[in-house]
């Protein structure tokens, strides 16, 4: 290591700026590398190399053929990968092929702002894909580390060490600190500009609007968080009903289930939603998934209230809003546990729940068929087929799996026959196409079921890995009845949120082996931070701003206050920027406000003296006065004087400072 | 018409500020403008806004501020870098036209921390020299400067800029010293021998005579002249011609020993152009003076009694200087 720090400090300037701007241009790269196509990671790593290996070679650059041959690639594979040139990812993968090629001409000052201002953009498209501290940290360190290029690159005497800079570029940052907090808290927050692309939504995960069986197997071993949820009084219901709603999908064309189009769900009122108990507060902190809905608690009576979205329910009991939630959302809502929904009475809108592919899923409907024609099922009602179900399901040899296997077109068929096993969504499929089969009205509800509590912030957490289907079947007289199928075959799951937990990597792994509850209690502190990360800084948004300024005073904000606030700091800050430079102006010399003191020192002894005395003569005098006392006194006002004078000065203005503090004066009484 | 404009502009500001050898900068006379770069910045700052606000990101708020913040912080950085410098410029010595002079400026830093990055330059020359100046210490910069013209100038107008440290301002300012720099003429490069000398006359004929009598026989010096005899020649001087690395001989002029001095005179010269005699008489007075041999001048009324040393070789080249 010592070896290596003293080849870097043996390389020429040039070398060495180069080698520091390659690196932060690398840190900076990184952490996108996973969201970039394979081939500008190893284009960008490549060129990076080179131009590293250039540098310490002191070697001459590329032609320029090799510098348009290779922007020429790049643009050809961005548009192969993307086929497109236009739009947020391939215009990532643009800016970074294009800071690391701009490496390669890095010769004059302007080649190296623009690399400098292409490394700001790049530092800015690593948030499309993570806002989180990790990120923030690294970028921050990026940050640090270009300030530090560029103000290295405006030292043009010698070979400052970059410690120098890197110092100066940190105070910078620090002082520029409560510009950028200013400006956070009161810049207004305006809607997007012009809609969040399309392309916004690629590459996320999470539940959607359509449910292929094994979908949500997928996201089983997806440990991201996908909500945050703060009960008020910290008063959670219990576990196992803690089931978060989201899409309700109706139609089914064998493999996949899909939600009823919007124009075919009809309006609000006919949720007909009924509750019981006491409500259920809390606070979601919706992780962004490019999806209209607002998780909620089943069932929420009235819409969430989440600020700059217009939210509407839908007969199912979804809450959807204007906009898909590109960003961190934060909303409050209220819930009812115990609740039921629906038409009391058969109606004709629910004959779209009995709907079937036909032709598919023949064994399912003479399961369906049979069970009719059971004589202990005569004339039972829906409970009863459904706990016949159930009871089978239990009994039956059914098992939870987290690899089903790829089920062919009878999936139904399949799960209740042959193969007997599989995930939830396997098993509400299944549940729902046999309870559609014995004709009464059945869907299913996606969601996330469960959560878990970090018990050091209070948040309970769901994880992707939470995402659960039930099913929810139509009784004469209660309306929509939620049915987990999922319970029968493996009661753990939903309760006592059992996970089907994926192998630990090797060092999650290496920590639960030393300790099991050190990594979970790593992982619990971390999310806590992170979590206030979002609370504070993510989710801060127009609405959170009004409030600011309702605490400092305004009555009803509005942007425009925003700005007048704005504009006060900024009058307030230029104030007392002149105010400081006058009082800069009235500081002196510092040597003459040394030799200041020092005369107020000596006439404290007695000792007064005209102020245009020069030190020469004050050693002389002080030492006529006080003798061989002064003998300290005397020299240091020498050495003061040669400071001044001399060709080359003996000691520094600080060292006599310093020398001034210690120095023995004389004595009041002076020798008469 | 623009370029005429910008130079009376340019005339007028300078005419606003009191010549002095010694400049003290303040809040009054440092100057600061964004540079290219810098609106490059404030566009790329810009950018970072507008797809922070589209993509809603929270976080590129925060870098955009950040950035944003320290450029305002390195504004101030960049105008501190100057303000509150004191400048001190050592009159530069008499030259010749056409050779390089150097001015030497001290930078005097009162301030506890260094100050980096400063450029000095005679102002539009565009040729920077660059020091940093350490805490409660003084640097020196040496500013190249070539006259053209021989005569008394003044110090041209010299500047001090600073990019320090983001390179997104420029912060300089102008100073004009009130030194004033002697420019002798150029020396003509091959000159003719010295002329031959005159006959004594007026009251120096009766001190130069009187002179001879005291010191010897050999007063009369001249340059030697093929066909001179080898024992005229003055070895000593010689040998201390060859070790400066000329190889002029001296001869002793016998006949005229007592009768002639040694007058270089623009009309001898016989060149038209008063430049080209400057010239030469520069050349003769530096050739006269290597011999060690008295000489006077006359040129443009201008009359130098023969003498030699150090200070009448300057008295000779001012007045070659300001004829």
């Amino acid at each position: 290591m010592n070896k290596f720090r003293r080849e870097i400090a043996a390389l020429p300037r040039d070398a060495r700026d180069t080698l520091f701007l390659l690196s932060v241009i690398a840190l900076i790269v990184l952490p996108q590398a996973e969201n970039l196509p394979w081939w500008c990671t190893a284009i960008t790593a490549m060129v990076l190399v080179w131009r590293g290996t250039l540098a310490i070679e002191a070697r001459p650059l590329p032609s320029k053929w090799w510098r348009a041959g290779l922007l020429v690639l790049a643009v050809a594979a961005t548009f192969a990968t993307h086929r497109t040139l236009l739009g947020r990812d391939p215009g990532v993968t643009l800016v970074v092929v294009l800071l690391a090629l701009k490496t390669l001409e890095l010769r004059a000052r302007r080649d190296a702002f623009v690399l400098f201002f292409l490394g700001f953009f790049a530092m800015l498209t690593n948030f499309f894909y993570s806002q989180s501290l990790m990120t923030a940290f690294t970028m921050l360190l990026a940050l640090l580390g270009l300030l530090t290029a560029l103000i290295n690159a405006h030292m043009p005497v010698g070979k400052p060490p970059l410690m120098q800079a890197a110092r100066t570029a940190g105070w910078m940052a620090l002082l520029g600190a409560p510009i950028m907090l200013a400006l956070f808290l009161l810049f207004p927050r305006f809607a997007p500009l012009w809609g969040t692309p399309s392309d916004a939504m690629a590459g996320r995960t999470g539940l959607s609007n359509t449910m292929r069986v094994g979908t949500i197997a997928e996201l089983a071993l997806d440990d991201s968080i996908a909500a945050r949820i703060k009960f008020d009084n910290g008063r959670a219901p219990p576990q196992s009903q803690m089931y978060f709603r989201g899409p309700v999908l109706t139609q089914f064309d064998g493999r996949e289930w899909t939600a009823l189009p919007p124009w075919a769900r009809g309006a609000q009122s006919a949720a007909n939603l009924r509750t019981s108990g006491a409500p259920v507060r809390y606070e979601i902190t919706l992780e962004p998934n490019h999806r209209p809905w607002l998780l909620t608690l089943d069932a929420a009576q009235s819409a969430p209230e989440a600020p700059g979205f217009e939210v509407t329910g839908t007969p199912d009991l979804q809450w959807i809003a204007n906009r898909p939630v590109s960003d961190l959302v934060r909303y409050r809502a209220e819930s009812y546990t115990q609740f039921l929904s629906g038409p009391t009475r058969q109606t004709g809108a629910l004959r779209s729940y009995l709907a079937l592919p036909p032709g598919l899923n023949p064994r399912t409907a003479a399961l369906a068929a049979e069970m009719r024609a059971q004589p202990e099922l005569a004339n039972a009602d829906t409970p009863a087929f459904v706990r016949a179900a159930m009871q089978r399901l239990r009994t039956g040899g059914y098992t939870y799996t987290l690899e089903p296997g790829v089920y062919g077109a009878n999936t139904a068929d399949e799960f209740w026959f042959d193969r007997k096993e599989g995930f939830c969504e396997h098993i509400a499929s299944a549940f729902v196409v046999l309870m559609r089969g014995l004709g009464i009205p059945a869907r299913i509800v996606t969601g996330y079921q469960g959560g878990e509590l970090n018990s050091v912030d209070d948040y309970w957490i769901l994880r992707q890995s939470d995402a659960h289907a039930w099913t929810e079947v139509w009784q004469e007289g209660m309306g929509w009845v939620r049915v987990d199928p999922t319970a029968a075959v493996s009661p753990g799951r939903v309760g006592q949120s059992q996970r089907l937990a994926p192998q630990p990597g090797l060092f999650a792994g290496a920590i639960g082996a030393m300790s099991p509850t050190l990594s979970q209690n790593v992982r619990a502190a971390w999310e806590a931070v992170n979590n206030s990360w979002n609370q504070w800084v993510l989710n801060y948004t127009q609405s959170r701003q009004l409030n600011l300024l309702k605490s400092i005073g305004f009555e009803a904000p509005s942007l425009e206050d925003l700005a007048y606030v704005l504009l006060y700091l900024l009058v307030g800050a230029s104030l007392a920027g002149a105010a400081w430079t006058l009082w800069e102006r009235s500081q002196h010399d510092p040597w003459l406000r040394l030799l200041g003191q020092a005369r107020t020192r000596l006439a404290k002894a007695g000792l007064k003296m005209p102020e245009t005395a020069p030190p020469r003569q004050m050693a002389a005098q002080a030492e006529a006065r006080f003798g061989p006392a002064a003998g300290a006194v005397r020299d240091w006002l020498l050495k003061l004087e040669a400071q001044r004078y001399a060709k080359a000065s003996p000691a520094s203005l600080a060292a006599l400072r310093s020398e001034f503090r210690r120095l023995n004066w004389p004595a009041l009484n002076p020798r008469r | 018409m623009i370029a005429s404009l910008r130079s009376r502009i340019d005339g007028w500001f300078l005419s606003r500020r009191p010549p002095s050898d010694t400049l003290e900068l303040t809040q009054r006379n440092v100057y600061i403008v964004p540079t290219r770069a810098g609106w490059t910045l404030a566009a790329t700052l810009l950018v970072l806004l507008i797809a922070s606000i589209n993509y809603q990101l929270n976080l590129g708020y925060l870098l955009t501020f950040l950035l944003a913040g320290s450029v305002a912080v390195g504004m101030h950085v960049c105008h501190a870098t100057l303000r509150g410098l004191a400048m001190h410029l050592t009159p530069p010595d008499a030259h010749y036209a056409g050779a390089a002079a150097v001015f030497r400026v001290v930078l005097h830093n009162t301030r506890r921390s260094v100050r980096y990055g400063i450029g000095m330059a005679v102002r539009g020359s565009g040729q920077w020299g660059w020091t940093d100046v350490p805490a409660e210490g003084t640097s020196t910069v040496e500013i190249a400067f070539k006259p053209e013209r021989r005569g008394l100038h003044p110090v041209p107008p010299l500047t001090a800029e600073t990019r320090f440290p983001l390179g997104t301002f420029r912060v300089w300012t102008v100073w004009r010293p009130a030194a004033q720099m002697l420019v002798y003429p150029t020396p003509e490069a091959h000159p003719p021998p010295l002329p031959p000398g005159e006959p004594f006359s007026g009251p120096a004929a009766t001190s130069a005579a009187l002179r001879s009598q005291s010191a010897g026989e050999y007063d009369g010096l001249r340059a030697y002249r093929r066909g001179d005899p080898l024992k005229l020649v003055v070895w000593k001087k010689a040998a201390r011609a060859q070790a400066t690395g000329s190889e002029e001989l001296v001869s002793r002029d016998m006949q005229q020993t007592q009768r002639e001095e040694l007058w270089l005179d623009a009309q001898a010269t016989s060149l038209v152009d008063p430049e080209a005699r400057a010239s030469r008489l520069c050349a003769w007075v530096l050739m006269a003076d290597r011999l060690g041999v008295d000489y006077g001048i006359r040129i443009a009324g201008r009359v130098v009694q023969p003498s030699q040393g150090e200070a009448h070789r300057r008295a000779c080249l001012e007045a070659l200087a300001l004829c």
